[in-house]
């Protein structure tokens, strides 16, 4: 028998330990033989069932309605020359701000995807393909931000023109340009997704040649594709942020404050810059954070539909329904999004409830659609075994309204809360800080109490609790659920700034009263609405991130199967296997390389971790040591790979089984002998009482406080850049305060434009080397850590900041609204001190860490093989273990 | 060039001749230089016919004249300190409320019907000569003639002043959207004039009141006088001026 052999040392019986090692090879080569399952590894023709292509199709009538709206917008009248002027002031900014953001993230990306083309194909660990997904991630969001920031600077003065005619005119023209961001958002993401998706699965292998990929080494390479996504709405959000708090601080300190220039008056040099401020950081900024989540939260889920399949005695035939699932509530939610924005229309002389019932009877109607097709759906693809998956779509779509209400009642200014904070006031700033940050931190446990109800309801729904990782498939269709009406819902998001433009525009132009007394009405129920779309940004991201960390798992695995694979090792010639210890508890089992050389290395590798339980399996390495193993991964075995036994002789499964049969012993489950996500756990020792998870956590808690000192005091920076600036052409050109000359606008915009660039790209640059960083030292339980501890915190801070934030601005308008000595009172003074110091807390940092965390799982998904690689050696170098 | 004469009353008083219209003149004294006033700029126009035997007045005017490069002149001073008492009700043209940004909003004098008045809770900003904050059972006419009644130990011999809001809410206390810093203690001074049957006719709120959102705050308008008359410059309705003079109403509720 070849040395190299792998020896079946039963416990008790040689035909059952002959059984047990041959069982992985048979189930690959029933897998491989049986023409039902769709993750076949046969060469035969693939193909994609007609109704899938539906998703795809979605996509499409979602950019073609974005194209409709976006030119029923540009159809309409424009106002006049000077609404024409300001708009057009506006649009310049906006334009040079991301010119020169894309330029700074246009860098990042190309040494990323260096790096990332090094770790493919240099110290293959990472899929060759991922460099490109990466790139088309963020291409696409990009690209989404600008096609939104495009029809928002062009919406703006033809949504106060159209107010002109009529309060419904003007909601119409704002919300469909919020629409048109909606939907294109939506759009681009499922056709970027499905598209990868379609080559992988159809062209890919046709291309480059070799065996078709299977569906979950698909599913892990479009994961990858997440981070482009993650890392483009990072350095939006947080470039955005800081340009528009900056440009907002700096207008309202020197020009409101000291200066005693009104709110949108042409004669404040930040004013055009703030009106910038709102599109890039909104508008632009918004679209990117949510297409990522909403990419992010398709990828995850469809990445554990497959894990599912593979761990959770699920038919192989259902692994492109559970992949396909997400993708399917998807389409059906843009379809329905889009009925949904057909719903929004009010009378003329709507009062403020009507306003908001035109809003909400667009997003209750689509929720409600959706529901109705989700059920449909999962019925479809998974029989009465879908209603668990169709209550996990509810609960995510229930959660998320809950936490909008939660948002709304904890910020907006009809409720206590708020009330209170503008009470504060009126005993000064200090009370009026504290009652803030108390009311702030007091408003995390509805969205808290809310995702961990949903969590454990879509858990349990897809029957978690006896099958772990079908639950955390349940968590991550609710975050499917949750946004899948993102059509809509981030049309409402979205249209707030535009209406809030068109005020500006209104007021610059000197519009008559009524004008600007829609637009403001607008502008108002923009504002009560963006906080339902907060709490489904928000509620998402800590659903997504849950279901991320279970794919990070999936990676990792990918990451193990794929460091052996790298290291394959031809059998002596004659023998059937060959075992090579890899180190640190990893190994690697070898089978012939068939003559076929499309088929892979990583096709005829089956790769094992150290076992810790009774059912392992136990194999002889070269240098005749056992070892009891689990199956990381059978790698994708040809189907001419002959299956063997242990003197060599083709055997077949049922020779196999009849064999175990013979010897008494029970035919094995199947996949009986893959390594569990709790193997997984025991081999990295992932527990709390392990130091390296600890510190993990620690690391995770920390980052989210240095991610959110570093943006704040990059706004501090950025403002306090254009305070001087505003100062300085007030003393230069003193004609400016009286009408005579016209300030510098495009010099604020440069220079908020500037201060955003520089500053942003510290926190994103930490965003993404720490978790590599942290994982190369203290390993995948230390990336665990990070990332529970980073999710945790980073969910809880994020709600804090933006409520905390949101409820200072509407106390400031409570009062501005005649509340405790109104406008230019002490109270007022008060307010407008919170407002300033809640400006980065709802603008900048708090909606950053929602994706924050989602980059953080991204950057340690894509970077998994690297981790799995080489932090057992660098571990055990610094004496850490391994 | 017309050369024109303001009398600044508040928060300077003085004499000043500007070759300015009213509405560059108020934004040149608010924002126009480095030395622009903190606050708001009231100030009259004063009938350019008006001849003074104890004002320099045209010496000043003499002195107006546009600057090398033909700008106009802005200002030549010529009085400051107690000015406004040498000038005659009947010189008294329009009134100009210059906002902290320059926006200026001009006010016309109109009949007052002082024989109509009854005494109420009223209260009142005195901005000329002197600035406390007063509460009074006196409607301003009557008011006017307290203050300036030479038989008055405290009198002055004419008083400019505002008469601003004392809204109640449904509890009978003062409605809290008025800005004023302490709303018990007017309450309190109100009452203190309400109750003293006669001897109490006016209170003094506040020696020195900082006059925050002070264009918020007018009720029936401003008011100058003294023994010999009264001229009321009334006060447009909120929304009045939210419609009609919406860029100067912006200005003026920011404080």
């Amino acid at each position: 028998m070849p040395s190299a052999t792998v020896r079946l040392l039963s416990r008790t019986l040689a035909p059952t330990a002959a059984m047990l090692a041959f069982a992985p090879l048979a189930w690959a080569q029933e897998v491989a033989t049986n023409p039902v399952v769709v993750n076949t590894v046969q060469t035969a023709e693939r193909s994609i069932p007609l109704w899938w292509w539906l998703a795809p199709a979605a996509g499409v009538v979602a950019l073609i309605m974005a194209f409709f709206f976006y030119k029923s917008i540009i159809a309409a009248d424009p106002g006049t020359p000077r609404m024409q002027e300001i708009a057009g002031y506006v649009r310049e900014g906006a334009y040079a701000y991301l010119t020169r953001q894309y330029k700074v993230v246009a860098i990042f990306f190309l040494v990323v995807a260096l790096v990332l083309a090094f770790m493919a194909y240099g110290l293959e660990v990472q899929h060759k393909l991922v460099p490109f997904a990466f790139l088309t991630g963020g291409f696409f969001s990009g690209l989404a931000g600008f096609f939104g920031m495009k029809t928002a600077t062009a919406a703006s003065n033809r949504t106060a023109q159209a107010a002109s005619v009529s309060l419904n005119r003007g909601l119409t023209i704002a919300f469909r340009a919020g629409a048109v961001m909606g939907l294109t958002v939506v759009g681009l993401a499922l056709i970027d997704i499905t598209l990868w998706f379609a080559y992988l699965y159809l062209v890919h292998h046709r291309i480059v040649g070799g065996e078709p990929m299977n569906l979950e080494t698909i599913t892990v390479v479009m994961l990858c594709f997440g981070m482009g996504a993650s890392s483009q709405a990072l350095f939006a959000r947080v470039g955005g942020g800081i340009f528009t708090k900056a440009a907002d601080v700096g207008a309202d300190l020197v020009g409101k404050v000291e200066a005693g220039i009104p709110e949108d008056d042409p004669r404040n040099p930040a004013t055009i810059a703030d009106n910038v401020g709102d599109n890039v950081g909104d508008v632009a900024g918004m679209g990117a954070d949510l297409y990522e989540s909403y990419a992010g939260s398709i990828l995850a889920t469809a990445a554990l539909g497959v894990a599912a399949v593979a761990f959770g005695d699920i038919p192989e035939s259902m692994a492109f329904n559970y992949l396909s699932a997400p993708i399917m509530i998807a389409g059906a939610g843009i379809i329905l999004s889009i009925l949904g924005i057909f719903l929004v229309h009010t009378k003329e002389g709507a009062t403020m409830g009507q306003l908001i019932w035109a809003l909400n009877k667009g997003i209750y109607g689509s929720s409600l659609l959706v529901v109705g097709a989700s059920a449909g759906i999962c019925y479809a693809l998974f029989g009465p075994a879908g209603w668990g998956i169709f209550g996990a779509v509810v609960v995510g779509l229930v959660v998320g309204l809950i936490i909008g209400k939660g948002t709304e009642y904890y910020t907006a200014a009809e409720y206590s809360p708020t009330k209170n904070i503008a009470d504060n006031a009126t005993s000064g700033t200090g009370p009026l800080i504290i009652g803030g940050i108390a009311e702030g931190m007091l408003s995390t446990w509805i969205p808290i109490v809310a995702v961990s109800v949903g969590m454990l309801m879509a858990f349990g729904f897809c029957d978690g609790f006896d099958n772990l990782i079908m639950g955390l498939y349940g968590v991550g269709i609710a975050a499917v659920g949750m946004l899948s009406t993102l059509g809509i819902t981030l049309a409402t998001d979205a249209y707030g700034p535009i209406a809030d433009n068109a005020g500006g525009n209104a007021e610059m132009s000197g519009l008559p009263k009524e004008v600007r007394e829609r637009t403001d009405a607008l502008d108002s129920l923009g504002n009560t609405t963006a906080a339902i779309g907060k709490g489904f940004a928000i509620g998402s991201a800590a659903l997504t991130a849950l279901a991320l960390l279970a794919a990070y798992l999936e990676e990792v695995r990918v990451g193990l199967h794929r460091e052996a694979a790298a290291v394959y090792a031809e059998p002596a010639p004659g023998s059937d296997y060959r075992t090579v210890d890899l180190g640190y508890g990893k190994f690697g089992l070898y089978v012939p390389s068939p003559t076929d050389k499309k088929v892979t290395h990583e096709q005829v590798t089956i790769s094992a971790i150290t076992a810790q339980n009774d059912e392992a399996l136990i194999i002889k390495t070269d240098d005749g040591k056992t070892h009891h193993v689990v199956v990381n991964e059978m790698g994708v075995v040809a189907g001419n790979i002959p299956l063997v036994d242990v003197n060599g002789k083709a055997i077949t499964r049922a020779a196999a089984v009849k064999i175990a049969a013979a010897a008494g012993a029970p035919e094995p489950s199947h996949g009986g002998f893959k390594a569990s996500l709790n193997d997984y756990m025991n081999y990295y020792h992932i527990t709390l009482i392990n130091p390296k998870v600890l510190v993990g956590i620690f690391g995770g808690v920390l980052l989210v406080f240095v991610f959110s000192a570093l943006t704040m005091k990059a706004v501090g920076r950025a403002a306090s850049a254009m305070v001087q600036e505003v100062r300085r052409q007030f003393k230069e050109k003193p004609g400016i305060m009286e009408g005579k000359d016209r300030p510098d606008y495009a010099r604020c915009v440069a220079i908020s434009t500037a201060g955003a660039q520089k500053e942003m790209v510290l926190p994103s640059l930490i965003a993404v080397v720490i978790p590599v960083a942290l994982g190369l030292v203290l390993g995948v339980g230390g990336v665990l850590g990070l990332l529970v501890g980073g999710l945790c915190t980073g969910f809880a801070v994020a709600v804090f900041m933006s409520n905390a934030g949101g409820a200072w601005d509407n106390a400031k308008k409570f009062i501005e609204a005649g509340a405790h000595g109104g406008k230019g009172s002490d109270a007022h003074k008060s307010a407008v001190v919170g407002d300033t110091v809640g400006d980065p807390f709802k603008d900048t940092t708090g909606p950053s860490l929602n994706i924050l965390i989602k980059l953080m799982n991204m950057v340690s998904i894509v970077f998994a093989g690297l981790i799995v690689k080489f932090a057992p050696m660098i571990s055990n170098w610094l004496h850490l273990g391994n | 060039m017309t050369t024109h004469l303001y009398l600044m009353c508040y928060r300077t008083e003085a004499l000043v001749a500007s070759q300015l219209p009213a509405e560059e003149f108020g934004a040149y004294m608010a924002v126009g230089t480095a030395k622009r006033t903190a606050g708001n700029v009231v100030f009259f126009e004063i009938d350019p016919a008006f001849k003074s035997d104890v004002l320099p007045i045209e010496a000043a005017k003499a002195r107006c004249v546009p600057h090398p490069d033909g700008t106009p002149k802005r200002s030549k001073y010529v009085s400051i300190y107690r000015v406004m008492e040498h000038v005659p009700l009947s010189a008294y043209g329009k009134l100009h409320l210059a906002t902290r940004d320059g926006r200026v909003l001009s006010l016309d004098a109109a009949p007052y019907d002082a024989a109509g008045e009854q005494p109420g809770a009223n209260m009142y900003v005195e901005l000329c000569p002197v600035t406390p904050r007063v509460v009074s059972s006196l409607p301003p006419a009557a008011f006017t003639k307290f203050i300036t009644d030479p038989q008055n130990p405290l009198a002055v011999p004419r008083i400019f002043f505002a008469d601003t809001l004392v809204d109640r809410d449904a509890d009978g206390h003062l409605a809290r959207y008025l800005p004023y810093r302490d709303l018990l203690h007017i309450e309190d001074c109100l009452a203190a004039t309400a109750h003293a049957a006669g001897d109490k006719k006016t209170k003094t709120v506040d020696r020195n009141p900082p006059l925050v959102a002070f264009y918020r705050t007018i009720r029936r308008g401003f008011f100058i006088g003294d023994a010999t008359g009264l001229k009321h410059y009334p006060y447009p309705s909120p929304a009045e001026l939210d419609d009609k003079h919406h860029k100067w109403w912006r200005s003026a509720t920011l404080g």
